[in-house]
């Protein structure tokens, strides 16, 4: 007896730590999500605090692409009743070349320039905590942070790379303290006159800020302050100021947020379906020893509490857990991305009250919840089944009603789906599809039992016929108990969908660059940089020179306001049909003068035709009239609408002019590969362009979204992670569930290697129904989404189908090896079991 | 061991299976306790065995070690000539596939396969056919030829423990143990499923051993083994239910 009462403990531990653990990882990303959030921002909270510190009101453009706040309008905002001090902002992104001609590369932290303040009126002064302030022209201070991360030192003659100037030369003459730090950060700064040149076009600052006299309020003074400012410039309040700041970094990290917030979700309704499972199969096993409580006067409630309390215990200390989890995730995420040089504010981990109390609340309901179905069970036990001793038998329980609902729910989410995939509006349609994909997911989920038994069969069938009469015992093994099957499977399927689903997105991508490429794309050499710096201007003068081009054609970003609203286009230098195809509607392709192309979407949106005459204006800058002399059909490469270079020039201030990109086109008979090392060594004076011909440059994008999935894969490999946590606990608890069964097989002589293979293949079975089930979903959604983003750029279908199959194929392995320890304990089951009373 | 030592060297005998001074005890020390006190049995072939006695008296060990389902702490087990305690698991296993037929008290069916796979579960494991003439005899014997694709939950303890007794049979082994095999019956199963034992006996020379508590199922046998405190105290041919219901009696007081 003794033994027995042993052996059901270790079970139990088993059994309770499985459990655990599906809750410990769910709530761990949800928790780790809040503090990782939590931290940054008040980190970055902390560093606008401090660098914006003193100011209560801040003047600057409305828009981005304007020059400035003019430096003349200093006089003007000195001179305003309840000013303190008045100090102006030079800044912008420059690329730092160190002595050995290497580029500091920052990763995502950011890389500026400004001027150095030799008397700060606002705010903390800076400290110089090594060598010297920068006097001259040519002379460079450094943050301690760069200083240290990137091996810099007084004394050290660097370059400075900045859009529109030649490659400055500089000495680092000192390095100054800044109490925020940022991984990565590189903040030079420069002797005020060269900053303004570098930086600004000369007669505009980037920002002014202000500070206000005792007793006068950051309201009132910005208020005075707005009422007189010209138009095209305004003024926010230093709290404003602040705020945006630190919400404008948060919202470029917050996609790691949603993605672990996301994430968190998933594993907890993948961890649902494991609690599901254990739940009904402790309470299948107790039956007797609850049945007992009930034959000696136990109440249904009281037999169905004693369950729920078990689960609110384990919920309880699976989310405690997990908290803890979660804050090492987070930490470990926030080291991660530090490595990466994302540009992470170093400080302590934020712990709030409210991560506590969310993770612990979801974690502990997820639980209870999961586990009321397997309570109410238990409550319904009937004292005579006590008096019982049956093998596990199939549930009785009718799936009509479960799979009724199931074809409901699939109806109105194949309905929702169709409404998606056929809605003209982007918006609408993803929305519509991401609504059918939850419906159809739910559907599955309801009609998995079903599915499992019309699946499993054939598939058992065909993998399980070399294995006669052990693949036989699986396949019916696996359809016994069609609900924990589907559970079992369910959370494979779930993770399954969402990496397929990514997997064909991510692939179409690819293959939509690739003909985007192939199609339209004719230039030999493309230059670009990797850096927050484009390609100056003077490296496509330098290219044009190279003997072999025919030409060069530099593509820029136009931001103005046409007719009143704020757009983006492109603006074009040289030929535009030499270097892409540019297939039209309407009219010519020519840009000449000042005529204008726009795409065939654009145009129609608004009503524009060949012939009609559009105002370009930026505040501060004379407008340019256009006409639309040609209308092209869509593509990716121009966007809405193309006009000269000149006008990118006449609008955009001066210091800003850049290339996104530089086409270059070879004259016949040209050697491309004696071209390609003249074109490297004419730009290599840049530092920041690289060379790269149409393959080189689809592959560099395809290996960015390689990355991007990457990272997605890694997440989603925790989601089968749990799935196979579910596999392992549900083989293990089946195997003790039919133990009598087993020392049947062993008392008839079934060998232990052959009992083994029974559970291995039932496994496999479950995972390959799941993995199946998972990927076609995936695929189905996958395409669909894709259709959605046709027009973001998705024009190309690609399913990755030997991925896919490779996602079968590996749920097969992961099946088989979450059945590993499960098989080994099966097979030690004693042949006596079967004759034992249990 | 010098004893089993010349016992293992005997020439063939027409034994099915054979005890020889076998001691089963378990626990150790102090609190052990000997189910099997210096066993020596042996079981004819062709003849239909019932084992009893008291609760506690050693019957069931008695057929788990003739059986190979359970060890003996010393002595030896034979079944046909092959000596028990020198297999390992695996010559074990296919042993008990191969020579050895089981029919369980509380059935042990796979409830997940038909009543005609169940009762060719064991050929199935061992990779073999069942021999189909054999078959259909075993069947017509069970008379359970319109209830072969049934799942075992379709069927009355009745036909379940005929499956179990067609699973024992198939195979066509040396000798077929039952555990208490009416043990879970109503009397008119009962009379069912021994009358099937008793005609295996008779027109398939089986060789049948039973273990059971129940005079009336002890009368179908040849022979009767009567075990108290782990030795065999009596022995009773071509029995009646009356006259081993006395021979108990007498055990008892």
């Amino acid at each position: 007896m003794r033994t027995v009462a042993l052996r059901d403990l270790r079970s139990h531990k088993v059994r309770l730590a499985l459990t655990l653990i599906s809750v410990v990882l769910g709530t761990a990303f949800v928790a780790g999500s809040f503090v990782f959030t939590d931290t940054l921002k008040h980190s970055f909270d902390t560093i606008f605090a401090t660098s914006d510190k003193g100011i209560d009101t801040r003047v600057q453009a409305v828009h981005g692409y304007q020059a400035g706040v003019p430096t003349g309008l200093l006089g003007t905002l000195e001179k305003l009743p309840g000013v303190a001090a008045v100090q102006p902002r030079i800044e912008d992104d420059l690329v730092l070349v160190d002595e050995h001609g290497k580029r500091v590369d920052t990763g995502g932290a950011p890389s500026v320039g400004g001027a150095w303040q030799p008397r700060t009126r606002i705010g903390d002064p800076t400290r110089i905590v090594d060598g010297r302030a920068p006097a001259r022209t040519g002379e460079i201070v450094i943050n301690d942070g760069a200083a240290s991360k990137y091996h810099l030192r007084p004394g050290e003659h660097v370059k400075i790379v900045v859009p529109n100037a030649a490659v400055q030369a500089a000495t680092i003459v000192g390095v100054y303290h800044v109490s925020f730090d940022t991984g990565g950060y590189v903040g030079a700064l420069f002797s005020r006159a060269q900053a303004m040149s570098l930086f600004t076009d000369g007669r505009h600052y980037t920002a002014v800020d202000l500070a206000a006299r005792p007793g006068v309020s950051e309201q009132a003074l910005t208020a005075r302050v707005a009422a007189a400012l010209p138009t095209g410039l305004e003024a926010k309040t230093g709290t404003q100021v602040r705020d945006d700041d630190a919400q404008g970094v948060a919202n470029a990290l917050s996609f790691v947020t949603y993605i672990l917030l996301g994430f968190g979700i998933v594993a907890l309704l993948v961890g649902t379906f494991i609690i599901y499972n254990t739940f009904s199969m402790i309470v299948a096993q107790r039956q007797r020893e609850l049945a007992l409580l009930r034959a000696i006067g136990a109440g249904r409630k009281q037999v169905r509490r004693s369950v729920t309390s078990e689960a609110f215990l384990i919920g309880l200390v699976g989310s405690g857990l997990g908290l803890g989890g979660g804050i090492g995730l987070a930490f470990g995420l926030h080291a991660l991305l530090d490595s990466l040089n994302l540009g992470l504010p170093s400080g302590g981990l934020v712990l709030s009250t409210r991560t506590i109390l969310i993770s612990v609340l979801l974690g502990t309901v997820v639980t209870v919840l999961a586990a009321s179905a397997p309570a109410r069970r238990a409550g319904r036990t009937a004292p005579v089944a006590a008096m019982r001793e049956e093998f596990a038998t199939p549930t009785a329980a009718s799936l009509r009603r479960r799979t009724a609902l199931g074809v409901v729910v699939a109806v109105g989410g194949a309905a929702v789906t169709v409404a998606g995939a056929t809605a003209s509006k982007a918006s609408a349609a993803a929305s519509f599809t991401g609504l059918g994909l939850v419906a159809v997911c739910a559907a599955a989920m309801l009609l998995s039992p079903v599915l499992a038994r019309w699946l499993i069969v054939p598939l058992g069938r065909v993998i399980g016929r070399p294995f006669g009469p052990v693949g036989q015992l699986a396949r019916t093994n696996a359809v016994r108990n069609p609900r924990r099957t589907a559970a079992t499977a369910f959370a494979l399927t779930l993770g399954l969908v969402l990496v397929t689903g990514i997997a064909v997105i991510g692939s179409s991508m690819k293959a939509s660059i690739d003909k985007l490429f192939a199609d339209n794309v004719t230039a030999d050499y493309i230059l670009t940089t990797s850096t927050s710096v484009n390609v100056p201007p003077a490296a496509a003068v330098a290219a044009r020179h190279v003997p072999g081009v025919a030409s060069v054609t530099e593509i820029q970003t136009l931001r103005a306001s046409i007719d009143g609203k704020s757009r983006i286009g492109s603006s074009v230098d040289g030929p535009l049909t030499t270097v892409m195809r540019v297939p039209l509607d309407a009219g010519s392709s020519s840009t000449a003068g000042l005529r204008m192309i726009v795409s065939h979407k654009f145009a129609t949106d608004h009503d524009w035709t060949v012939g009609t005459r559009h105002t370009l204006s930026v505040p501060g800058v004379r407008p340019v009239t256009v006409t639309v002399g040609g209308i092209f059909k869509d593509d990716q490469l121009i966007g809405d609408w193309a006009v000269n270079g000149n006008v990118y020039r006449a609008l955009t201030p001066q210091n800003r002019w850049s290339d996104d990109v530089a086409l270059v086109h070879a004259s016949k008979g040209t050697d491309l590969e004696a071209l390609r090392a003249n074109l490297k060594r004419v730009t290599n004076d840049f530092y920041v362009v690289n060379v790269r011909n149409r393959t080189e440059y689809q592959g560099m994008i395809a290996s960015q979204i390689n990355g991007l999935l990457g990272l997605l894969y890694g997440l989603l490999g925790l989601a089968i992670v749990i799935a196979i946590l579910g596999i392992v606990n549900t083989q293990a608890l089946s195997v003790i569930e039919r133990r009598r069964e087993i020392g049947m097989l062993r008392a008839v002589g079934m060998h232990r290697a052959q009992v083994r293979r029974t559970v291995y293949l039932e496994s496999l079975f479950i995972a390959v129904f799941g993995a199946l089930l998972g990927v076609s979903l995936g695929v189905g959604f996958g395409a669909l989404f894709t259709r959605t983003l046709r027009g973001q750029g998705l024009g190309t279908l690609s399913i990755p189908w030997t991925q896919a199959g490779l996602f079968v194929g590996l749920a097969a392995v992961v099946g088989v090896l979450a059945a590993v320890w499960p098989g080994i304990r099966a097979a030690r089951t004693p042949a006596l079991t079967a004759i034992a009373t249990p | 061991m010098t004893r089993s030592g010349t016992v293992a060297t005997a020439p063939p005998t027409i034994s099915a299976a054979r005890a020889v001074d076998v001691v089963k005890l378990y626990g150790t020390g102090h609190t052990a306790v000997r189910a099997l006190d210096h066993v020596d049995v042996e079981l004819r072939r062709g003849e239909f065995t019932a084992i009893m006695g008291p609760s506690g008296s050693g019957k069931s060990t008695l057929m788990h070690c003739l059986a190979g389902l359970d060890t003996v702490s010393s002595g030896s087990v034979f079944i046909g000539d092959v000596e028990l305690r020198s297999l390992s698991d695996k010559k074990m296993t296919a042993l008990r596939r191969d020579r050895i037929g089981f029919v369980f008290q509380s059935f042990n069916l796979v409830p997940t396969l038909t009543a005609l796979e169940n009762i060719t579960l064991p050929t199935a494991i061992a990779g073999r056919r069942p021999d189909p003439q054999w078959l259909d005899t075993v069947i017509d014997t069970l008379g359970l030829r319109d209830r072969l694709s049934h799942r075992p939950g379709e069927l009355s303890g009745g036909q379940q423990q005929r499956v179990a007794v067609g699973r024992a049979l198939a195979g066509r082994p040396e000798i077929v143990f039952g555990d208490e095999p009416t043990g879970n019956l109503d009397s008119r199963s009962s009379n069912e499923v021994l009358t099937i034992l008793r005609t295996s006996v008779d027109r398939l020379q089986q060789t049948v051993v039973v273990v059971t508590h129940d005079p009336h199922a002890a009368s179908y046998a040849d022979r009767v083994l009567f075990l108290a405190d782990g030795r065999i105290v009596d022995e009773l041919r071509a029995p009646t239910a009356d006259t081993v219901l006395d021979r108990m009696k007498g055990l008892e007081q």
